[in-house]
């Protein structure tokens, strides 16, 4: 009798491929194909309705789609290297640190455990003008005495949100930066000591060099998460007032449900999917690279 | 004499910089979130003052009461909504792992052609905004019937998942050496029973910590849940949130509460793991 | 019974061959040693005997079986892996245990054995103790333990002592020996290292890029090198060799120097080889071995000198080559010192300048 043997490996990978078949894969044919027809989600007969590439040439002519896609990228732009700087200067002050460093790696995580959408409310309520934590603050210190719109305001508002996207990122960076210094071996750094480098030369030319795998770690770990923007966004300002703070996912978000212009809001849902691949992309490409450098790839 | 003197000092001042550093990180890190659990005891009238009252007057448990209560204004199913996230999120990551752990074992222990190309385009999944998902998923489990159960988000979370969940496992087996699994084969095990008895156990702590940062992503995702649940059948607290909201007012005080029960488990869950996780994330990763 | 037999076995891994058709028969209780340069596919047969790797060509029988399509557990063999590879979440009990147990033998049968292999090994006061708060030395025993529990067939070491201190393996390997004494099981060794090879084998075999060049005792392979690599792989220091060429039953070295051919060798004229001489057959006229009866002389500047206590070793330049010779009682030399040295031409050797083949017949 003749069996046909699959190779182990993909007996073992079946389930994981097919599962993401039916959940990722499948769902974006299906936007893939509605983002070529006119389909409204409270017409479902529109489906059929195909319009070509009507609907990428209309969001590709849009301005508020460009201002999106701008405000986006600026967004993971300004976000990511804040999370980054300041996840390093956290990880170096912790790894400083003698004792009581697990309280304190401990305290580092706490962000993590907070839902997207919490941290949305939190600072939402933070950054309120009238009642929020951080208006009361600034008037009780007699810093300011006028309401500082901050949700308001389109600038301040895109302050506020990028300060509740660091507040819970960082962490991942500080983290995953602190397991590195941690790895690093100790003789480099004793022998660019003993040559008479400075503390920082050792750091830009010894500590920074080797720790690069790990922040490009983190930073493909956060580019698969980036949509958790999302959450906080729709929650904070949900792209108002205005448009003022429009993300491509709020924007997406409310062209389909709110709209129920599904087809429109795939395709453009199509256009944030490959800015995302994209980043993921290139930070695996940078990881697979610096392993590379330092000889610790396969 | 005075550069030794000079040197002292410059060390001081470093060593006082540290301090005040780490202490205003460490504020800023954890006064957020204390703020939260300080606000669930404050009575709406002292959250909402103005003047702003900074040292609280009186705390109470009037939300947790109200909330679990299900009367007055916080009348919120907080428990159905405990409950739901619980059952999908402990399913989801129970399937998630065996999923994972499969991949993962594949990944770390086979020559796989286009090995990183398979992985890139399993991570690539994950990276698809839930946003962008949730629009055909919502067409395609409105066709199958689907949405508002738990099996449908069950379904969406072991998706979410598994890229990463292979990832961190991934990592684990590779430091757990093949010879274990050999030496086990040669004392008379089938490749099975190699794997459960050796290779599982030695890497059983690295993938329960996969689990708990399933389970995290499971139990806070909000983007999928708010369009793919509909009622109390299967609406989870992140959506629960929601309830405290209504066109123009916050019942701050309520979301709070339901908050500081999202958290906890959460909390326990980190603390429990934090060690195991760190390593997983950088072996799976830095030794790839 | 358990001779083990190799017909013909290769191991390709995709298009690149990493053994080439090796025939090699083991006789039941020898203890066999596997020695070569890495990469010379010593690691991979062994594996294939294991069962660790799918053998590509030929077969492999352990017994009267032939094994090649039976996986590791039915093959009735163990194995001692360069790491150890213990159980590190089992204490030396259960890693002791672990192959009865999962035979699913009664307990007390399990106890008996793990007791009665601790006692040989004397882990018997570790039995409690996780791989982990063990030392080097002590994982190494319990490897072995593991091994010698279920009484296997055939035992197989993979480079078992390349990650202990030096002091640590010589013990080891005496260990190893004595435990091949007691219980007289076939065992074949994987090492690179000529030395352990020497001491420990009944025979060697000796491979390098998955051929196998010479089988025999270790006296044999010493004293009889099948060609030069055999010559300067095995024996420390390593053979020196010297480019020669013969002229009317003369060696002549490159710097026109001349000696006799080495009695028993028959060689013609004008024919380019490698004269090859170790250290302890030349050595300085007044500290030396007594003279034989073919000795040769030559002059030779010493450039460096290793002093080893009961003997120095001493480097120079002959010809163009440096040579490494020995000084019995030995007394001070310094660097630039011209010494006369004999050479005992009855314990040297030819080599075919091209292929490497002794020319000893």
């Amino acid at each position: 009798m003749y069996r046909m043997r699959l190779p182990p490996w993909l007996v073992l990978l079946m389930p994981a491929f097919v599962i993401l078949f039916a959940v990722v894969a499948i769902p974006l044919v299906l936007s893939l194909y509605s983002s070529f027809t006119a389909f409204q989600l409270t017409r479902p007969e529109s489906i059929t309705r195909w319009v070509g590439t009507f609907n990428y040439e209309k969001a590709l002519g849009d301005a508020n789609f460009w201002a999106a896609f701008g405000r986006t990228v600026l967004l993971l732009t300004v976000a990511l290297n804040l999370e980054m700087l300041l996840g390093l200067g956290l990880a170096l002050m912790v790894a400083k640190v003698t004792h009581g460093q697990r309280l304190l790696r401990t305290m580092m995580m706490f962000p993590m455990m907070f839902s997207p959408i919490l941290v949305g409310f939190q600072f939402k309520f933070i950054f309120n003008d009238n009642v929020g934590l951080l208006n009361n603050a600034l008037q009780s210190l007699g810093l300011t005495d006028v309401a500082i719109p901050w949700l308001v305001d389109g600038n301040l508002a895109f302050i506020a949100i990028v300060t509740a996207e660091v507040w819970t990122s960082t962490s991942v960076f500080a983290i995953l930066i602190l397991a590195g210094l941690f790895a690093i071996p100790q003789d480099p750094v004793e022998a660019a000591r003993v040559d008479g480098c400075t503390p920082f030369q050792t750091f830009r030319y010894v500590t920074l060099p080797f720790l690069m795998p790990f922040i490009y770690i983190a930073m493909a770990i956060r580019s698969l998460d980036v949509a958790r923007a999302y959450d906080i966004v729709q929650v904070m300002t949900a792209g108002g007032p205005a448009r003022r703070t429009e993300l491509l996912w709020t924007l997406i978000g409310r062209t389909g449900y709110v709209d129920a212009r599904m087809g429109y809001a795939n395709a453009m849902g199509y256009i944030a999917i490959l800015l995302s691949i994209v980043f993921t992309v290139y930070f695996f490409r940078k990881l697979s690279a610096a392993r590379t450098s330092l000889g610790m790839g396969d | 004499m005075d550069s030794a003197l000079f040197h002292r000092i410059r060390r001081r001042v470093l060593k006082a910089a540290h301090f005040f550093g780490l202490f205003v990180a460490m504020s800023l890190i954890c006064l957020p979130g204390l703020w939260v659990v300080l606000n669930s005891f404050r009575p709406t009238v002292e959250i909402m003052a103005k003047p702003p009252v900074w040292i609280p007057n009186e705390l109470n448990l009037d939300h947790y009461r109200a909330m679990f209560g299900g009367i007055g204004e916080g009348g919120v199913p907080v428990l159905t909504y405990f409950v739901n996230s619980l059952v999908i999120s402990l399913t989801s990551t129970i399937i998630a792992l065996l999923v994972g752990m499969a991949g993962g074992y594949a990944f770390a222990r086979y020559r796989i052609p286009g090995k990183g190309a398979i992985f890139v385009s399993l991570m690539v999944t994950r990276a698809v905004p839930g946003v962008a998902l949730s629009l055909p998923l919502f067409i395609l489990y409105g066709r199958l019937g689907i949405i508002d159960t738990h099996f449908g988000m069950i379904l969406v979370y072991v998706a979410l998942n598994v890229p990463f969940t292979i990832w961190l496992i991934d990592g684990f087996f590779r430091q757990v050496p093949k010879e274990l699994a050999e030496a086990a084969e040669i004392d008379g095990c089938t490749r099975w029973q190699a794997f459960w008895k050796v290779e599982f156990p030695v890497a059983r702590a690295g993938i329960a910590s996969a689990g708990i940062f399933a389970f995290l992503t499971s139990w806070n995702e909000y983007a999928l849940a708010s369009q793919l649940t509909r009622s109390l059948n299967s609406k989870t607290m992140p959506v629960g949130l929601m309830d405290f909201t209504s066109q123009f007012t916050l019942n701050w005080g309520g979301m709070c509460a339901l908050a500081v029960l999202m958290i906890i488990p959460a909390l326990l869950l980190t603390f429990l793991v934090q060690k195991h996780l760190i390593a997983g994330l950088t072996f799976g990763g830095v030794k790839g | 019974m358990a001779d083990v037999v190799l017909k013909g076995v290769q191991k390709n891994f995709g298009a690149l061959a990493v053994v080439h058709a090796i025939d090699l028969s083991i006789v039941h209780g020898e203890f066999v040693v596997l020695v070569g340069p890495s990469g010379c596919g010593k690691s991979t047969t062994l594996r294939m005997i294991a069962g660790l790797e799918d053998i590509s060509g030929g077969t492999v029988q352990i017994g009267d079986r032939v094994v090649n399509d039976l996986p590791p557990r039915d093959r009735n063999i163990s194995m001692v892996f360069q790491n150890y590879a213990l159980y590190p979440h089992m204490t030396v009990r259960e890693n002791l245990g672990f192959s009865l147990h999962i035979a699913k033998r009664p307990k007390d049968e399990i106890d008996k054995a793990v007791a009665a292999a601790a006692e040989i090994l004397s882990l018997t006061p570790l039995l409690d103790r996780r791989p982990g708060q063990l030392s080097g030395g002590q994982r190494q025993r319990v490897a072995m333990g593991r091994a010698i529990v279920r009484h296997p067939d055939v035992f197989l070491f993979d480079e078992p002592l390349s990650n202990l201190d030096a002091k640590l393996r010589t013990q080891m390997r005496v260990e190893i020996k004595r435990l091949h004494q007691k219980v007289g099981t076939t065992i074949i060794y994987v090492t690179h290292d000529q030395v352990e090879a020497m001491t420990l084998a009944d025979r060697i075999v000796i491979m390098r890029d998955g051929h196998i060049v010479q089988i025999g005792t270790p006296l044999d392979v010493f004293e009889r090198p099948m060609n030069a690599f055999v010559a300067t792989f095995i024996g420390s220091p390593p053979m020196n060799l010297l480019p020669a060429t013969v002229h009317d039953g003369q060696l002549r070295l490159a710097d026109e120097t001349t000696m006799p051919v080495p009695p028993g060798i028959s060689v013609r004229n004008g024919r380019h080889v490698q004269f090859g001489v170790r250290a302890d057959n030349i050595m300085p006229d007044g500290h030396a071995m007594p003279p034989t009866a073919h000795m040769a002389h030559v002059d030779m500047p010493v450039t460096l000198t290793e002093p080893l206590g009961t003997e120095t070793l001493l480097f120079g330049t002959l010809a163009g080559t440096e040579v490494q010779a020995k000084m019995l009682n030995p007394r001070p030399v310094k660097p630039g010192e011209v010494l006369r040295f004999g050479i005992a031409l009855d314990k040297c050797h030819l080599f075919d300048a091209e292929t490497g083949a002794s020319l000893r017949a």
